[in-house]
């Protein structure tokens, strides 16, 4: 005979299964973090170091971005594939982030016209994602993050053109890193 | 209902293991659903192995929300 289960049951049941969705929907989030968060870091550094050193092309860098878009871009579609289920939170996380890309290539490709001042732009477009991260995925840490990317950006403003390279360098390391390592770590902890 | 709620999709396997059902009880209570027009379901091939998915439409929506109110009304 089957069970008439009571309400209260039925509305625990409810609540459990609705948190063993939301479990497998969140994923760890913290590939792309942690990607970017070391390519852009040891760009910037490099950049730095080796325009300081007086090396003739420190922009050689980089060239780290592409294969570094290649694998983020692999991982995005790769995930999304083997997804067993999609979210809106999916689609939204993937809209701010195209954008914020699009931004930065846009930029990128006017730097001369910025006098190349494109790393505080660059610092503000990745705050602004980092921020909506945060705020979509309710996590502190990652939206303190990209408030840290735009204060960075207001320094980096105040710099030349070289230390700005310096400013993004630490940036990256507590507005990409840190959240990116925090929600590896606390992933399990926090669905 | 209550895993279709929280997502846009589904897939077969998803719901099995988080309902823990067995494939033909699963099935049977998907076309109940499907019948009522409370869910799409949506048969395609992932590379050669068959691959069903799973959304919750307006109406099934709109009674999962009734149903809860329902239980909440009673457990007051």
């Amino acid at each position: 005979m089957k069970k008439e289960m009571s309400s209260k049951e039925s509305l625990e049941l409810i609540t459990q299964m609705i948190s063993r969705a939301k479990e497998e929907a969140a994923g760890d989030g913290s590939f792309q973090l942690l990607l970017w968060g070391w390519v852009v870091a040891l760009c910037n550094f490099g950049h730095y170091i080796l325009e300081k050193v007086g090396y003739d092309t420190p922009q050689i860098v980089w060239l780290l971005i592409i294969p570094a878009t290649g694998v983020s871009i692999w991982d995005s579609i790769r995930k999304r594939n083997r997804a067993r289920v999609k979210t809106h939170l999916d689609d939204m996380l993937g809209g701010i982030w195209i954008s914020v890309f699009v931004g930065m290539l846009i930029t990128l490709s006017f730097m001369s016209t910025l006098s190349f001042q494109q790393n505080p732009i660059i610092l503000i477009l990745a705050g602004i994602g980092v921020i909506s991260t945060g705020v979509l995925v309710r996590v502190n840490v990652v939206r303190n993050g990209g408030i840290l990317l735009m204060a960075a950006a207001v320094v980096a403003f105040l710099l030349p053109v070289i230390d700005q390279y310096l400013v993004a360098g630490i940036a990256m390391i507590f507005g990409y890193l840190v959240p990116g390592y925090y929600l590896k770590t606390t992933y399990r902890e926090r669905v | 209902m209550s895993l279709l709620i929280s997502v846009e999709e589904a897939e077969f396997t998803f719901l099995k293991e988080k309902t823990e059902s067995t494939a033909g009880n699963l099935s049977v209570q998907l076309d109940k659903l499907e019948k009522a027009g409370y869910i799409g379901i949506e048969k395609s091939f992932r590379g050669k192995r068959p691959l069903t998915t799973c959304k919750i439409l307006p109406e099934g929506l709109k009674a999962f929300e009734d149903y809860v109110e329902t239980l909440k009304k009673y457990i007051e």
